[in-house]
């Protein structure tokens, strides 16, 4: 009895809960409703005063004037940027004209072998049979023009990338510039690139270029500087105790070691690339992605998907290899695919010199026709099930009605903003501390300064709805597949496929279904963000220890007892990251949903990537979508390091 | 102590005097408390910095298996890393081969290593991405030696350690104890002349590493080369060792015979690790006996060889008060051993 006596809940007790979870998120929640009503009680704020617009626009407007008038005379222009952007364009071109000298056939033939060797013969009769799909679709040509782009980009990014990597993991100077960079270069959705450059280099294919080697680029060092990094120290010593040099370490011990880490650098910078290139059809970069936009504007659905069609096949097939190259082993095959290959670099050379390069249009068929009968069909009969108010029409409206303009009405103007800046800052605070909250605080005002207060609001209302809805559909699924072998191994190859293929190409199929608007927007974001919600709620309970499952399990837990108390508090770090994860993707594609009706500042973005007229306003937009972005990235990915157990000292 | 010195009165191919390691910022203040007697928890919670290694001295002959053992946290592997100079000791002076490595340039280092020195890992530290004879290459590689020149000798040296035919395997693909063996092999590759070992067995399990310790001394009869070895198991250090030091704390407790630990044990702390020690397997006949010198023998008396244990030895003094002969391997008479002499190495309250 006396042993019972002396554990008495005292004020240490008490204090642990106070501080800890629900308690105290429970005190923070109430003192913001308690904000929001005092502010709209005693005060009239509402939205954003439009008269705090501290106007950066007109300036901005002003320099691209500037801009364009000493593009020809300006030293900038005659010395810097011309002769680079000169330089880019020409080997672009030179490797299309390359690409295209060569004789069509050789392109199906080269993928084919290219992943019998790293995958297989199955894989090798895929690619042959994709790149030919693209062929018959009659995209040869559109598909160079983005290989070109995308293959300069990429060896671009190499070409900066890995040493950057080495220097950053070589000096720990040259790391804490870089990683922090890198954060936040991932953490910006891939569209707001593509503003600044405009700006300065117009339209066209270098500043898509350019675009996208920064944009593409953060995997490539992160990875190089983290595969030297995990080299075991102990063959580092070795090495030395031979009298190694230094250069003879990196160059035998290594960078050899690190090569599976920078191969997936190479395979996710090739990758980022891809949906980037897609996406710089908006600044004039041409090639399938320019096809799908074009499409997509006069509502051409069968053409988009066309198109969106090849880019996915390109999309896998890159990522096929390229997940495979550090890995190959064709065993027995290796000789026939030797023999295999220098045949067709022989039949190549003697193809693209008897002129062979055009894929036979015999050969060509569209399904374009068929898809837009079957939009019609679907909007005819889907939209609005026989009248009887069912649909994707009606689904669509209730959605829009009752959701998303509630939120957002909330959002911008039912929250006066200076109550909506409190929030921001208490949960900054109760996150992390006083230094995320005055950055939170600071960022939502210079929001309201930039006059995109409602447009922000708008935007973030779809991605909280967005957001609500993956989770709620990924959570379970992810889940449901930490507990069950078989559907993980069935949903494996659907995420790998879902996260292969570029954002932009998702919206052709659910306008197809939901016509524009803000809800296809919401829809593709959705199903652009799933994958990444289930993938890390399986991983998380995946590494939940054995012993603990077991400990919990030996106590009488049931199933339900064991994931409330054991599995769920424990995966919680890493299912905050897959909230993390899935508020950035979600909105990375309401951005690029402006284009279909999305509204919010990814229309704001586009127009200004369109009309010349409208840069000053679309630059705001940018800024405005990068500090909504930085907001939620640091809001969540403090909620995450606060859920980590305390770390073993 | 006296043996140690005297040991290294010839010259010493390792010589390690007054050798600090402090970790961490304001060395000098911890390395006063420390001379002061301050312990390392102590220290570290004063200063903030650990002192691994304090004050050790020593020296080994050419030839000679000089083991350090202790527990772990003891500051041995620091020890073997200052010797060798991966790390940079922070006081103190240290010579290979006559070369004094404190104050040598990374050039001069780099030739020491590539030609006189080299180290066997705890966990073999072996090039995952290279094929065996890649590995055993290596160091040969570093040097400059052509493809066919070093492949050769790096596969006549996987014989020696018998693992012919294991040449284009990765190391991955081994069992730890070959891939020790691997890293036994690319050690001697080099032909070095100092062999630093840091609890190059710990990592197998005890039967391979009993094997591997009998490869170690067979090859060690054979070659003859200066070993530093570094180990956390007392039997171990008994059966390899010329001379012991045991460590604790940084500091060296104790260095002296494996004879001269058993029988003298500086402190409880050293007795507490001989009072369990399995003595009669672990000693053999030669590091127990009493050198000839020129005393009549009877040529009647048993014979044992030089590396018998004492437990075979046991049978012959109980059953008669006469000694037992120890011959060489040309079974030469080398030395002898009496019953009361035996018994006071094994006695447990010696």
């Amino acid at each position: 009895m006396t042993a019972v006596d002396g554990v008495r809940p005292g004020a240490g007790g008490l204090r642990a809960a106070w501080r800890g979870g629900p308690a105290r998120f429970a005190l923070v929640l109430g003192g913001m409703i308690l904000l929001v009503a005092a502010f709209r009680i005693l005060t009239d704020f509402g939205v954003f005063p439009e008269s705090w617009n501290i106007g950066l626009a007109d300036p901005i407007d002003r320099a691209r004037r500037w801009l364009i008038t000493n593009q020809n005379s300006h030293w900038l222009y005659t010395v810097f940027l011309n002769p680079l952007t000169d330089t880019m364009d020409w080997a672009i071109r030179r490797l299309e004209s390359l690409l295209k000298w060569l004789p069509w056939y050789c392109y199906p033939l080269f993928t084919g072998l290219g992943l019998w060797w790293t995958r297989g013969r199955i894989a090798g009769a895929l690619g042959l049979a994709g790149v030919t799909l693209i062929g018959v679709l009659g995209l040869w040509n559109e598909a160079f023009a983005t290989l070109a782009l995308m293959g300069v980009a990429v060896l671009v990014s190499m070409a900066i990338g890995i040493p950057l990597g080495i220097a950053a993991w070589h000096s720990d100077a040259v790391a804490r510039i870089t990683r922090p960079t890198l954060d936040t270069m991932q953490t910006m959705p891939g569209f707001v690139y593509l503003i600044p450059f405009v700006l300065l280099f117009g339209f066209g294919r270098v500043p898509a270029m350019i675009s996208t080697v920064i944009f593409a680029l953060a995997p490539v060092v992160r990875l190089t500087e983290v595969g030297l990094r995990t080299v075991p120290q102990s063959t580092v010593e070795a090495s030395e105790m031979f009298g190694a040099t230094e250069r003879q370490t990196l160059r035998l011990v290594r960078l050899p070691q690190a090569r599976p880490a920078i191969f997936a650098g190479m395979n996710q910078t090739t990758m980022l690339a891809m949906s980037m290139v897609v996406i710089a059809a908006f600044i004039g970069a041409g090639g399938l992605g320019q096809v799908v936009l074009q499409a997509m504007r006069s509502i051409n659905v069968g053409k988009a998907s066309e198109a969106g069609i090849a880019i996915v096949v390109m999309a896998i097939i890159l990522d096929r290899f390229s997940t495979g190259v550090a890995t190959a082993d064709p065993g027995d095959d290796l000789p026939a695919i030797r023999w295999l290959a220098v045949v067709t670099a022989v039949g190549a050379v003697a193809g693209g010199l008897a002129g062979l390069n055009e894929f036979p249009k015999a050969l060509g068929w569209r399904f374009a026709p068929y898809v837009n009968s079957l939009t019609d069909w679907a909007r005819d009969n889907l939209y609005d099930i026989g009248g009887s108010g069912i649909g994707t029409g009606p689904f669509s409206d209730f959605v829009t009605t009752q959701l998303v303009i509630p939120l957002r009405e909330l959002l911008s103007s039912g929250i006066p903003w200076p109550a909506m800046i409190g929030i921001g800052v208490v949960l900054g605070l109760w996150a992390r501390g006083p230094r995320l909250a005055v950055g939170i605080g600071a960022a939502l005002a210079a929001i309201g300064l930039l006059g995109m207060w409602e447009l922000s609001m708008d935007t973030l209302a779809q991605v909280l709805l967005a957001v609500a809805a993956t989770l709620a559909v990924g959570v379970p699924v992810g889940i449901m597949s930490s507990h069950n072998d078989l559907l993980r191994t069935a949903l494996r190859p659907v995420l790998d496929f879902f996260q292969t293929i570029p954002s932009f190409v998702l919206l052709v199929p659910v306008i197809t279904l939901f016509h524009v608007g803000r809800i296809p927007g919401i829809i593709a974001s959705v199903v652009y963000a799933l994958p990444a919600a289930v993938h890390y709620t399986d991983l998380g309970l995946r590494r939940v220890p054995t012993e603990t499952h077991e400990a919990a399990e030996s106590f009488g837990a049931t199933r339900a007892q064991r994931l409330r108390q054991v599995e769920m508090p424990l995966a919680a770090p890493e299912l905050m990251v897959a909230v993390n994860q899935v508020i950035m993707l979600i909105l990375a594609m309401v951005v690029i949903a402006g284009l279909v009706g999305g509204g919010g500042l990814g229309l704001e973005a586009v127009r200004g990537l369109r009309r010349s007229d409208a840069v000053g306003r679309g630059f705001e937009a940018g800024i405005a979508i990068v500090l909504l972005a930085a907001i939620l990235d640091r809001l969540t990915r403090a909620v995450a390091d606060r859920l980590r157990p305390p770390a073993a000292v | 102590m006296d043996t140690a010195m005297e040991a290294g009165s010839e010259a010493s191919r390792v010589r390690v005097e007054g050798v600090w390691k402090v970790f961490g910022r304001r060395a000098a203040e911890a390395r006063d408390m420390a001379e002061a007697g301050a312990g390392r928890e102590e220290i570290r919670e004063a200063v903030g910095s650990v002192v691994a290694v304090r004050d050790v001295t020593f020296q080994v002959s050419p030839g000679e298996t000089f083991v350090v053992m202790g527990l772990s946290g003891s500051g041995k592997s620091t020890l073997v890393r200052c010797v060798s100079h991966l790390i940079e000791p922070t006081e103190g002076t240290v010579e290979v081969c006559g070369t004094e490595l404190t104050q040598a340039d990374s050039a001069t280092l780099r030739d020491l290593r590539r030609r006189k020195m080299a180290m066997v890992f705890q966990h073999f530290g072996l090039f995952p991405h290279r094929t065996v004879v890649d590995n055993v290459a290596y160091g040969l590689e570093v040097q400059g030696i052509d493809r066919r020149e070093r492949q050769e000798r790096a596969r006549e040296l996987l014989e020696t350690v018998g693992l012919e035919g294991w040449g284009d395997h990765h190391p991955q693909q081994l069992s730890g104890g070959m891939q020790q063996r691997v890293g036994l092999a690319r050690a001697l590759a080099v032909d070095p002349e100092v062999l630093f070992f840091d609890e190059p067995f710990s990592a197998l399990d005890p039967l391979i590493r009993r094997d591997m310790q009998d490869e170690l001394i067979e090859l060690q009869m054979r070659l003859r080369r200066t070993l530093v070895f570094i180990t956390h198991d007392f039997v171990e250090a008994l059966k390899l060792a010329d001379r012991i030091a045991i460590m604790n704390d940084g500091a060296f407790v104790q260095v002296g015979t494996p004879v001269e630990i058993l029988t003298d044990p500086a402190d409880d702390y050293v007795r507490a690790f001989t009072q369990d020690a399995p003595v009669v397997k672990v000693l053999q006949a030669c590091s127990v006996m009493r050198p000839l010198e020129g005393t009549e023998v009877d040529h009647g008396w048993p014979k044992v060889s030089e590396t018998t244990p004492l437990e075979a030895v046991l049978p012959h003094l109980l059953g008669s008060t006469d000694p037992v002969l120890v011959c060489d391997e040309q079974e030469a008479p080398v030395g002898l051993l009496h019953g009361d002499e035996v018994a006071g190495v094994i006695s447990p309250d010696r």
